[in-house]
């Protein structure tokens, strides 16, 4: 697929010289007489459009199809040609919309019939789209910026799409010379500047419109290479419908589009509504849609071929819908549609159907009569998408069980804690640009990874491996210590937890401590808890250098913890060696290690604070602190608190 | 497939062809080893007579390379290089992996034909195409060594701006979560069996897991089997929760890891892959751009899990979706004159209604330059107007009359009331008060 193909680029030129403001006199009957109303009322003769407005109905019509099926990177510009060349808007995608397209083409209005025909021609139109073909797209900018050294890979195509009444066919040989010519000059500006592109091919397709009836004195002629860069083509087409219908055909070959027929949408009446009756909606879309059925020569079977239109359709049958959006189908492909007729009920009904919210499953009649769900229609964010679904055998049949491989005989995996763990780092948009403190810019993706990275710090995953994360009492700490910062309100709630530990330590709790492996009733109490300890550390300290709230968690838990004498031996150890050791090569050390509590005076002081900190936050919380500081802060001014323990 | 008692390469070819497609279609990458003395068949029907017939083909005769469908095409000659050279066969054969766009290779014996130079011709073919794919996949601290069935392909985005193949990263970086309802049965290029394996001290395989025959393996897989796995854990959860995993396959390119059911009993961590780019989904909108909750203001999902920030809306509506005019057939316009006509029957109740569809014509008829349509919908209003029975409001008369007035104005193409943003208002009477109020 090349982005840059001559698709990319689209220039519609428009006739607007005074003939074009004649009739096409294809009749509308816009007058139709209602039942049951008054005898004898003649209706309003029946007016017809004038070839311009055959010709810009035509046009709008081929960029609404193209935006509803590539809203990007497909570009339009509209030219308007009488006295001088009217460009109605730019390549910028503000401007790629039929709103803006409309809005403009009713301030030019229909053309002057009374206007001087010497003065007016289609030729300044088509020289403002050679001129306007060299100007770059934002898309072409982007990709050139983005390749750097390789700019030159962005290629310059596009397509001039000239509708006009022409007066001979050597008439239409002057219109090509003249794009031929202005190609060839433009090309030697653009050569010179940084802001304009060569032409690297042009495709001009060229439209002689007439009115119904007369005859045409200009002859088709299929695409012709007139040079290298240049290919043309010219469509004798009748105004009205006809004209609709050829552009139709061409947006349809311009931009590799297919038709498929939804037949059998049940319906239900608007006069009876008991009744339900079945309609059928063609829809168009890219025809990689049918690469299935292209590819293996199935085609012709279901497709059937429609008159006055170059293509066939495939009809696909609609199932009766089920919700199933919480079904992940095998999806090889999902692509835009938009409706042939998009105003007609059945298909505004279906387009509503699905916009909705609902999908529906397309059935493909085959050969043999089986039948086999091959499509989906499903919109997302009020576009409308015709999935393509995996309808042949799979490769992967009968795949191992995951229960059979690594760790398949494992039983007690933490599925609930890391289904809420999946809930916690869900994605969500983050469209308005972030900075970062430094003003670089922040990319949402690489946050989702940091909290990944955080969050899996300490992530046992199975039961038997842990004991905090199968007490309750943990979860208040264990569920904000892994963010990246702290309020006040999360420290003291691990102060919380953690005092309350102390106190189910005191009350000689049982523990949710895993006996597999071990005979017998397992670890004593105490061993118990200074498991729950050291792995609540473990914790902990692998988020000490997230903050400084996060340091004062760590260091309230090694206040309160309990340790065993052989730990306070050993820690008494380390201090001592630590004294001998270089200053400069100590502060370069991890200064966790460092900072130990044993000191109970700043015990104390720490136990001080926080108990202000409490008392200040205006609630009243019991805290419970073990005996031994009982001393250490009984003279701290200030402090109330309770001593529990023997 | 029927076996024949004649080497006729190309009736081999083509159902290879015929039975690839009618089994996995036209998208699956394929493997076509061909295995052959060397000896190319004689008369009709060789591949000789094959290829010197190959520019004289039809649609309905195609020569079946190149394969229609993703492939490599290895020959695998039972005679070595001299021997083929001798004749014209090779050339035959790099001629069928020419046509098959150079996709495939040819393997030759290397010394006499025996057993073991047979063995080491295909223990090549096996080196080059059937290597696993080992890969690491990662979420955060919690790892996994795996092996991706089959081996994903290389892509290739635009041939012009980026000819160079992609493949995808030996580490696969989990980057967040998504509900299976907000990933949508997404469009994917592939998709793959994740295999959690185990990788001893040198990072060979020492098993998948799967419990063998064999009986050495049995008590490695064994214990395989009873050590904690990410994959099986993270398995576990997503098919509890509904949700998938967004993996980080490249620069730009990403994928979705989920539990695949096979049966009831067995299910499987499968993983797809995205088209690479920035934004492979337009209802995720930008990869880049997709971020932790946490970091949003207020839950995106609500508080009771009851909302969801997916799909993201498009700038601009397409044109199903926000009631555009279309006149190309007369049943549209007539439909639109319809409306008109109706509401203008029910004037003073249905003012409102009125008054809108009388604008969107007015709008289109003025972008399309279709002037004539304003005069006449004009005059059909007039002629309402002296069609009102007797019992009708007083207010419809006067509404009539001005929107009758006020078309006509536009229809001049000239005037203020021709703008296109200009927009016809009800006229206020004495009875427009207790009009809105029935409105």
């Amino acid at each position: 697929m090349k982005i840059f193909s001559e698709s990319h680029k689209t220039v519609f030129v428009v006739d607007h010289c005074p003939y074009m403001a004649e009739s096409c006199r294809q009749h509308v009957e816009f007058d139709m007489l209602v039942k049951n109303r008054t005898q004898g009322i003649i209706p309003l003769a029946p007016i017809s459009k004038s070839l311009w407005t055959c010709s810009v109905e035509s046009s709008m019509e081929y960029c609404r199809i193209m935006y509803d099926i590539f809203p990007f990177k497909k570009l339009v510009n509209f030219i308007v040609s009488d006295s001088g060349a009217h460009v109605l808007n730019s390549w910028t995608q503000e401007d790629q919309n039929l709103q803006e397209l409309m809005a403009a083409l009713a301030a030019v209005g229909p053309p002057n019939p009374r206007a001087d025909p010497e003065c007016c021609s289609i030729l300044h139109g088509l020289v403002a789209a050679v001129e306007t073909l060299c100007k770059i797209t934002e898309y072409q900018h982007e990709a050139r910026t983005l390749l750097m050294e390789n700019a030159e890979r962005v290629g310059n195509r596009g397509r001039i799409i000239c509708i006009t009444n022409a007066k001979s066919d050597s008439h239409v040989r002057m219109l090509e010379d003249c794009v031929q010519e202005t190609i060839h000059e433009h090309n030697k500006l653009a050569a010179n500047s940084d802001h304009l592109m060569q032409i690297q091919k042009c495709e001009l397709v060229l439209i002689h419109t007439y009115p119904v009836g007369e005859d045409s004195l200009v002859s088709d002629r299929p695409k012709k290479e007139l040079s290298p860069v240049l290919t043309s083509e010219v469509h004798s087409v009748r105004a009205g419908r006809h004209l609709a219908t050829k552009l139709n055909i061409l947006v349809q070959q311009h931009f590799d589009l297919a038709s498929t027929t939804i037949t059998n949408i049940p319906m239900k009446e608007e006069q009876h509504a008991n009744t339900s009756a079945n309609y059928d909606v063609e829809l168009l879309h890219h025809k990689d849609a049918h690469v299935d059925f292209l590819k293996s020569g199935d085609n012709h079977l279901s497709g059937s071929s429609r008159e006055g239109s170059f293509k066939e359709t495939i009809t696909l049958k609609w199932c009766t819908p089920r919700t199933n959006n919480i079904e992940l189908h095998y999806c090889t492909g999902a692509y835009r549609i938009s409706p042939v007729d998009v105003n007609s009920r059945p298909s505004s009904c279906l387009t509503n159907f699905l916009l909705n919210g609902r999908s529906v499953l397309l059935e493909q009649p085959r050969k043999s009569g089986s039948k086999v769900i091959s499509h989906m229609l499903s919109s997302h964010g009020g576009e409308i998408f015709l999935h393509v679904l995996s309808s042949s055998r799979s490769i992967l049949e009968d795949p191992p069980s995951i229960s059979e491989g690594c760790g398949g005989r494992v039983t007690d995996y933490r599925i609930t804690d890391f289904g809420e763990f999946m809930r916690e780092n869900r994605l969500t948009p983050f469209l308005d640009p972030r900075y970062k403190i430094d003003g670089s810019l922040e990319i949402p993706l690489e946050r989702a990874k940091d909290q990944l990275e955080k969050h899996t710090r300490y992530w046992p995953m199975i039961i038997s491996q842990t004991t905090i994360f199968n007490m309750q009492a943990v979860v208040p700490l264990a569920s904000v210590i892994v963010k990246e910062s702290l309020t006040e309100e999360d420290v003291l709630n691990c102060q919380k937890t953690i005092y309350n530990l102390v106190d189910m330590e005191r009350k000689n709790d049982p523990l949710p401590i895993s006996t597999v492996g071990t005979r017998g009733k397992g670890p004593k109490r105490d061993e118990q808890y200074r498991i729950m300890w050291n792995e609540l550390e473990t914790l902990v300290r692998a988020h000490i250098n997230n903050s400084e709230k996060h340091q004062r968690v760590l260091e309230c838990l090694m206040a309160c913890r309990s340790k065993p004498p052989e730990e306070e031996e050993r820690k008494k150890r380390g201090r001592k060696r630590e004294d001998k050791e270089d200053k400069s090569e100590k502060a370069v050390k991890d200064y966790e290690q460092e900072k130990s509590w044993q000191d109970s005076e700043r015990a104390a002081e720490f136990l001080t604070q926080n108990c202000l900190a409490l008392r200040r936050g205006g609630k009243s919380i019991l805290i419970l602190i073990p005996l031994i500081f009982k001393h250490e802060i009984q003279d701290k001014p200030g402090v109330k608190f309770l001593t529990y323990g023997t | 497939m029927d076996d024949y008692d004649k080497t006729c390469l190309e009736s081999a070819l083509v159902g290879v062809c015929n039975i690839v497609q009618q089994e996995w279609g036209g998208a699956i990458p394929c493997q076509v080893v061909l295995v052959t003395d060397g000896c190319l068949g004689i008369g009709r029907g060789s591949l000789r007579h094959s290829l010197a017939t190959h520019n004289q083909r039809s649609e309905s005769n195609r020569f079946p390379l190149p394969f229609p469908f993703p492939s490599k095409l290895y020959i695998m000659c039972m005679a070595n290089l001299e021997e083929l050279q001798s004749t014209d066969s090779l050339d035959c054969l790099e001629r069928l992996i020419d046509l098959n766009n150079g996709e495939g290779q040819i393997f030759t014996i290397d010394g006499p034909l025996c057993l073991k130079n047979v063995q080491s011709m295909f223990g090549k073919l096996i080196d080059l195409a059937y290597t696993p794919f080992h890969a690491v996949l990662k979420c955060g601290h919690l790892t996994a060594d795996v092996q991706v069935f089959p081996r994903p392909e290389p892509f290739v985005i635009d041939e012009e701006i980026d000819p160079i193949p992609k493949v995808i990263n030996t580490d696969l970086e989990i980057v967040g979560f998504i509900d299976i309802a907000d990933i949508s049965s997404p469009p994917v290029l592939s998709r793959h069996l994740v295999l959690p394996i185990a990788l001893n001290k040198e990072g060979d395989e020492v098993g998948t897991g799967i419990t063998d025959d064999n009986e050495d393996e049995n008590s490695a897989n064994q214990i395989a089997g009873k050590i904690p796995n990410f994959c099986v854990l993270l398995h576990g959860s997503l098919k509890v929760e509904g949700m998938v995993a967004i993996v980080q396959l490249g620069p730009e390119w990403h994928g979705m890891l989920y539990s695949q059911a096979d049966s009831k009993k067995k299910s499987n961590l499968m993983m797809s892959l995205f088209e690479p780019g920035p934004e492979p989904l337009p209802w995720l909108g930008k990869m880049v751009q997709l971020g932790p909750i946490s970091d949003a203001k207020e839950n995106p999902y609500g508080e009771d899990d009851n909302k969801s920030p997916f799909p993201l809306q498009p700038k601009n509506k397409r044109s199903y979706a926000q009631n555009v005019t279309v006149w190309i057939k007369p049943s549209g316009l007539q439909t639109d004159v319809q409306k008109i006509l109706r509401n203008a029957r029910k004037l003073p109740e249905k003012t409102q209604t009125f008054y809108k569809e009388l604008n969107r014509l007015r709008k289109a008829a003025l972008a399309f330059g279709f002037l004539d349509l304003l005069k006449g919908v004009a005059d059909m209003l007039e002629r309402e107007c002296t069609l009102l029975p007797d019992t009708a409001h007083p207010d419809a008369a006067f509404q009539l009359t001005h929107a009758a007035q006020q078309l006509k104005l536009a229809s001049t193409g000239t005037s203020e009331y021709a703008g296109y943003d200009h927009n016809i208002t009800p006229l206020q009477t004495d009875f427009s008060g207790s009009s809105a109020e029935r409105i």
